[in-house]
């Protein structure tokens, strides 16, 4: 048999039999990596509960830190609420902090709660609940935040959830006719 | 030279025809080893990824949000008995999946590509059985009677196929068609629903359905058929 011919079996036969060690090494090592990504992503998914793909890459933030609030509709939301459009103001805070993480924006919607729902005579419950639920999560965030927002009667957590506690409680100082000189804060 | 002329690939020596049928033979597009192993290695993990991605998600009935479900714990044995049943039935052979001759490299990717078949598996039950109530039993046991039933029986790699494709076909028939159609769904109040569809409404309550959106079935249809197709490509052994 001539050599060329032997050589060319020989070449076939290692093809044939697979011995490309290199490559297959480089897909093992892909593989590996991708299913360790994938199950990664996954876990994510599942563990965070995304309800739409908007709170996939918001929630992804979070995730690996990088997440930051939205300037802009921060301060057209406070903006809204000085000129004393809470549900507007609101609205643009949710825009601003999606995943209800930033303790300023959360102050803000908690204190519009209070200014919506506060009444001379009688408060909002519904609303002041929302309000409490709020200002939880600023102090879940951070127990010792303090707004420095000076046009604010009361510029920490404890001073709005006081105020919101108040005025859901049905308690004898309600009927006091005084209550009815109090001012909204 | 006697061994070499045995397995003359050539054609020297060799009758006419017969040369004429090993040419052919040659010349028919094989996959290469590389193709198998991008087939095993990417293809084959990512289908199972995806399935593990899908067969958890719902979409909410009234605005179409995502909803992640978790797998119950039963999702769990059933998947592991189903790995029993492959193993038996022979669909994956261990031994050509982990071997001392393989680089660890090797092996710790035939243990990923394992571990993403585990999890779709585990994920297509999660999709099957009902969320809960009545019918999360009455499947469940369904299910348990027949993996139970298969575990004793000598299936071959075909059989087993067509078994677990008749199987997943009447579950999905039974939750996605059957209990989707009887669950109410819509964004009325309780006693709008009640006057509007009496025997809908009443079903929902008794079995305690789940509402989702027609999409849910869509979807859950494609990771099913992606699960199959990923059994159909797993190889028995990682390497011919």
């Amino acid at each position: 048999m001539p050599n060329g011919n032997r050589d060319q079996k020989k070449y076939k036969l290692v093809e044939d039999e697979g011995i490309i060690p290199m490559k297959e090494k480089y897909i093992h090592i892909l593989s590996i990596t991708g299913v360790v990504c994938g199950f990664v992503f996954i876990t994510f998914l599942y563990w965070a509960e995304p309800r739409s793909l908007a709170e996939v890459t918001s929630k992804g933030q979070v995730a690996i830190g990088t997440y930051s609030i939205d300037k802009a509709e921060f301060d057209r939301g406070v903006t809204a609420f000085r000129a004393e459009d809470f549900v507007g103001a609101r609205a643009a805070f949710d825009r601003a902090d999606p995943e209800k993480r930033d303790a300023a924006t959360q102050f803000y919607v908690a204190y519009s709660f209070y200014r919506q729902g506060w009444g001379r005579v009688s408060s909002d419950d519904k609303l002041f609940a929302q309000g409490v639920a709020a200002v939880d999560r600023v102090i879940a965030i951070d127990p010792n935040y303090r707004s420095a927002d000076a046009a604010l009667v009361m510029r920490t957590p404890t001073e709005i959830k006081t105020e919101l506690d108040e005025g859901l409680k049905l308690t004898p100082s309600d009927l006091n006719p005084l209550k009815l000189i109090k001012e909204r804060k | 030279m006697q061994d070499e002329s045995a397995i003359d690939i050539t054609g020297d020596g060799l009758e006419p025809t017969e040369t004429e049928t090993r040419l052919a033979a040659r010349r028919r597009p094989r996959p290469s080893v590389q193709q198998t192993a991008l087939r095993t290695y990417l293809i084959l993990p990512a289908v199972f990824l995806a399935v593990t991605l899908l067969g958890g998600l719902r979409f909410g009935a009234a605005d179409n949000a995502f909803i992640f479900l978790k797998p119950a714990l039963i999702c769990l044995v059933f998947a592991s008995a189903m790995l029993v049943l492959f193993i038996r039935g022979g669909l994956v052979d261990i031994a050509g999946w982990f071997s001392d001759e393989f680089t660890t490299v090797q092996n710790v990717a035939n243990a990923g590509v394992l571990l993403t078949l585990f999890a779709a598996t585990t994920q297509v039950f999660n999709s099957l059985i009902p969320e809960r109530g009545l019918p999360f039993w009455v499947i469940g046991f369904c299910f348990l009677w027949t993996i139970w039933n298969n575990l004793f029986l000598d299936l071959d790699t075909k059989k087993l196929l067509r078994s677990i494709g008749g199987l997943f076909a009447l579950a999905f028939f039974a939750k996605y068609l059957v209990l989707a159609n009887l669950t109410a769904t819509g964004d009325a109040g309780w006693l709008q629903r009640i006057f509007e569809d009496p025997a809908k409404e009443t079903f929902t309550w008794l079995l305690d359905l789940p509402r989702y959106s027609p999409a849910t079935g869509y979807l859950q249809f494609l990771a099913i058929a992606l699960f199959l197709l990923g059994l159909y490509l797993t190889p028995r052994r990682s390497k011919k």
